[in-house]
């Protein structure tokens, strides 16, 4: 498959992707990232971040790596996850998509020319 | 009982081999929100039914597109060896409607000139039908349509002008177009590979 057949990204996809593009992350974690980035407006349940991570998975985008614990959760070893060079060029494409849309918006004053 | 123990009974409604693969983590995951939630506990848990709810939908809707695809490769296999089966049974046809004639010209009786033609040509069209099904694409069935819709007519007309047609001979000139258009023309599932954007 391409990078381009994974567009467009699903909102919770993207959110796994941008969350990982820091590096490698176990789930309770990914979330987190999620909700702290977006104030709070985003959250993710783990029925909602694993259904999206499993495709991610398939699709070659994110990959596991070692199970380990993290101290600053507990004593529970988790898995980890992070981006294939795949996954980034997905994640890439989309906000490149993403950003074309919001140059549009503002084109069309939908938006401030400024960035908020 | 305990928030987890009720969680781990909601994670049921998942597929087996999702929850076999992620219930762990999933588990893991409840209990550190359980652990840090900051809102009321009914806002928690409408907020967790709600994820289970739509995530299981969804993980569901995953397995049946999956079983789908299966279902369409299955038919596509079994479609290819009746294609076969079709032209072999041709053939067949063919070289029996050759040997018959080739049999009954030294005979007082006169070869049964036009059953053995139509007999012949029926074999040719199986033939066409059986390749036709193989190739299995859409201009293909039209043609396969038409070449076993014609054999079947054929075959019926020999059927007529000439009683003394095999059981054998039924079977495989009649019985075998009309499953043949059967299973062309039987309503199946199109095979969707364009599942939900990753």
């Amino acid at each position: 498959m391409t990078p381009e057949s994974h567009l467009p990204l699903a909102p919770a996809t993207f959110q796994i992707l941008l969350a990982l593009v820091d590096g490698e992350r176990h789930g309770y974690s990914i979330m987190k990232e999620v909700t702290a980035r977006s104030d709070g407006a985003v959250r993710m349940g783990p029925g909602t971040l694993y259904g999206a991570l499993k495709r991610l998975l398939e699709g070659g985008l994110v990959e596991e790596t070692e199970e380990r614990a993290d101290v600053e959760v507990g004593d529970d070893r988790r898995r980890y996850y992070r981006l294939t060079k795949f996954g980034l060029r997905v994640a890439r494409l989309e906000a490149r998509r993403l950003e074309a849309m919001v140059r549009a918006a503002r084109r069309k004053k939908l938006i401030g020319t400024e960035p908020a | 009982m305990t928030a987890e123990r009720v969680y781990r009974l909601l994670l049921r409604v998942y597929p087996r081999d999702f929850r076999s693969e992620y219930g762990r983590e999933m588990t893991l995951i409840f209990r550190d929100e359980y652990r840090m939630c900051d809102t009321a506990a009914l806002t928690f848990w409408v907020s967790m039914v709600w994820d289970v709810a739509h995530s299981a939908m969804s993980m569901w809707a995953d397995v049946w597109i999956a079983r789908g695809k299966n279902y369409t490769r299955t038919v596509e296999v079994v479609m290819k060896f009746a294609g076969i089966l079709a032209a072999s049974l041709g053939v067949f046809g063919v070289l029996n409607a050759v040997a018959e004639g080739v049999a009954m010209r030294g005979t007082l009786e006169r070869p049964p000139l036009l059953g053995v033609v139509l007999g012949g040509a029926a074999g040719v069209l199986l033939i066409a039908a059986g390749a036709a099904v193989v190739r299995s694409t859409r201009s293909a069935r039209n043609t396969a349509t038409i070449a076993l819709v014609t054999s079947l007519l054929i075959v019926m007309i020999v059927r007529l002008t000439h009683p003394w047609m095999s059981e054998l001979s039924e079977l495989i000139g009649i019985g075998l177009p009309i499953a043949l258009l059967a299973a062309l023309h039987w309503p199946r599932r199109r095979d969707d590979s364009s599942a939900s954007p990753a």
